[in-house]
């Protein structure tokens, strides 16, 4: 089912590159990944492309964590109320590399970031509370990990997603 | 001992643990208060007394394997998540269902949404202080885990669709069943509004309590009948319609201010709209098969990634999967809307009784293990 995209695609990707002139750009297919648009942007730079998704009003729907053996991902997903416009906001962050909170913009994030460090360990910096979420407060490992319990496979990250990211 | 007005009596902030063992957190919840008298000046929900790791789990099985978990994420609309996950493997395989498996899936799935919004009625009211309507409503709710025991097998955590169709037919005694629940549905709704709609203690209890709008909606990203209590049309049903959603003609219950009272009504209404697509869906439902053919045994979708957004009962509810073109998933994120509405509360509780608590926590509809997945 084609399911279009109600908002011009240039009005967003000229606030990111206003705000984040590094970021890299692509449209994707909707009706495979679900998404219109994904943004990669250097680690360091999240807090701008927040500050740039919140003003053009969209919502923080989830951040996700991804293991991969040369580094993680961390996906930020954005979605609107009023037109559908699901964007991925992608960062890679390098093993033990922290990454900047964006609780600061989105209230969301903070239970999003203590999840994703409960699970893989990844530190954000600047969080005002950093407690371990769903895990309890003793734990000393990281579920998520990929090298953590029975494992079926642990990648580079081209070995799934090819050359280009 | 007389004070003057002019000074004010201070009191000392103490702290309350409202739970994690209480009947009114609808699960094991723990909501640190922190109040100035009767009036909570910060509140804290500790989560993760269920925690069952779903997450890792999926990385552990195949996409077959995976099949039973989703609808215990949520088990009061365990049908739709049932649902989400195999209509999100089904896009990422490209695999096309066909018409009379996605016309019974939305049926099912229109079911449960009103047994979900029965549940979250009587409980809710419950924890407001009236055990009467609990019982009329779990009378009706009855009927439908009966009819959807029929059809799957199983009266909660339902594992009734497969990758590329659904288990088995249904047949005219089902049909005629949710028909006739149906009438029985809408003559009972008389009953409920002179019970609680008018109700006078009902009202003051609700009106202007609790408000969520449009901005805390936005910084939190909450949804479902809690944001489109703030009049915000959102719902993934009209925004990117999935299944049949497009061909069967419904409307989005919407409220004003986004207090309790309007996500109140926004439930009963969309109960009603529910009912209407169960109609139609029965209506122009065709004949045929109820399975794709062809579908591989070993599940094995092509390398990549999707984000499946589906509606369930408590909001915008998603599937995120990562493949690497093996049966097993390379990685499962589940969104669950409670998450996104339960953090809400530390911006909403402030400022509010104790009693309010109860009453504003009963009327976002969480279901605790749905947070922990």
């Amino acid at each position: 089912m084609g399911v279009e995209r109600s908002m011009p695609l240039d009005l967003l990707s000229k606030t990111i590159e206003n705000k984040v002139p590094e970021a890299k750009i692509n449209e994707t297919d909707h009706s495979k990944t679900g998404c219109f648009l994904e943004v990669v942007v250097p680690v360091a730079k999240i807090t701008d492309t927040a500050e740039a998704m919140y003003d053009e009003l969209y919502y923080l729907e989830a951040i996700t964590g991804l293991d991969f053996t040369d580094g993680f991902q961390v996906l930020y997903h954005f979605n609107k109320f009023e037109t559908r416009d699901r964007v991925v906001v992608r960062l890679m962050v390098g093993k033990g590399e922290k990454v900047p909170t964006i609780s600061c913009i989105y209230s969301a994030a903070l239970w999003h970031e203590r999840e994703v460090h409960d699970f893989f360990g990844i530190e954000f910096e600047g969080s005002p509370d950093m407690r371990p979420l769903l895990m309890p407060e003793d734990v000393d490992f990281h579920p998520l990990l990929k090298d953590f319990g029975k494992v079926n496979a642990y990648h580079r990250m081209d070995e799934i997603y090819g050359d280009d990211k | 001992m007389a004070t003057t007005n002019s000074e004010p009596v201070l009191t000392k902030e103490y702290f309350l643990n409202l739970g994690p063992q209480h009947p009114s957190t609808h699960g094991v919840l723990r909501v640190l208060l922190k109040l100035d008298g009767e009036y909570i000046v910060e509140a804290d929900p500790i989560i993760g007394y269920g925690h069952r790791g779903h997450e890792k789990m999926a990385e552990n099985r195949t996409y077959k394997q995976f099949m039973p978990n989703p609808s215990r994420v949520d088990y009061l609309s365990g049908f739709l998540y049932n649902h989400g996950y195999v209509l999100a493997v089904e896009k990422l395989m490209g695999l096309e269902v066909p018409e009379r498996a996605k016309y019974i899936r939305v049926i099912c799935s229109e079911l449960n949404r009103i047994s979900s919004h029965l549940l979250w009625f009587g409980t809710f009211l419950m924890d407001l202080g009236a055990f009467t309507p609990f019982l009329y409503c779990f009378d009706d709710r009855e009927v439908i885990l009966d009819l959807l025991d029929y059809i799957t097998g199983s009266r909660l955590t339902y594992c009734y669709c497969r990758i590329g169709g659904v288990a088995k037919d249904i047949d005219d005694q089902f049909i005629e069943g949710t028909l006739n629940f149906i009438k029985r549905l809408r003559s009972r709704w008389t009953d409920y509004h002179n019970l609680v709609t008018k109700n006078v203690i009902f009202i003051h209890r609700v009106k202007d309590i609790g408000i969520i709008d449009k901005n805390i909606a936005l910084k939190y990203g909450v949804t479902g009948p809690n944001l489109r209590g703030c009049g915000v049309p959102y719902d993934v049903r009209k925004a990117e319609p999935y299944e049949i959603y497009e061909e069967v003609d419904f409307e989005i219950p919407v409220g004003e201010k986004g207090d309790i009272w309007d996500r109140y009504m926004v439930r009963l209404n969309e109960m009603e709209q529910s009912c209407r697509i169960i109609e139609q869906a029965i209506k122009k439902l065709p004949r045929g098969p109820v399975k794709a053919s062809g579908v591989p045994v070993k599940i094995e979708p092509p390398k990549g990634e999707v984000y499946f957004p589906f509606e369930s009962a408590r909001g915008e509810a998603a599937f995120f999967i990562v493949s690497d073109g093996t049966e097993y998933p390379y990685r499962i994120r589940i969104r669950v809307p409670s998450f996104s509405n339960l953090q809400a509360l530390t911006e909403v509780l402030p400022g509010t009784l104790v009693a309010d608590t109860i009453a504003i926590l009963g009327s976002i509809d969480i279901v605790v293990p749905e947070i922990d997945r």
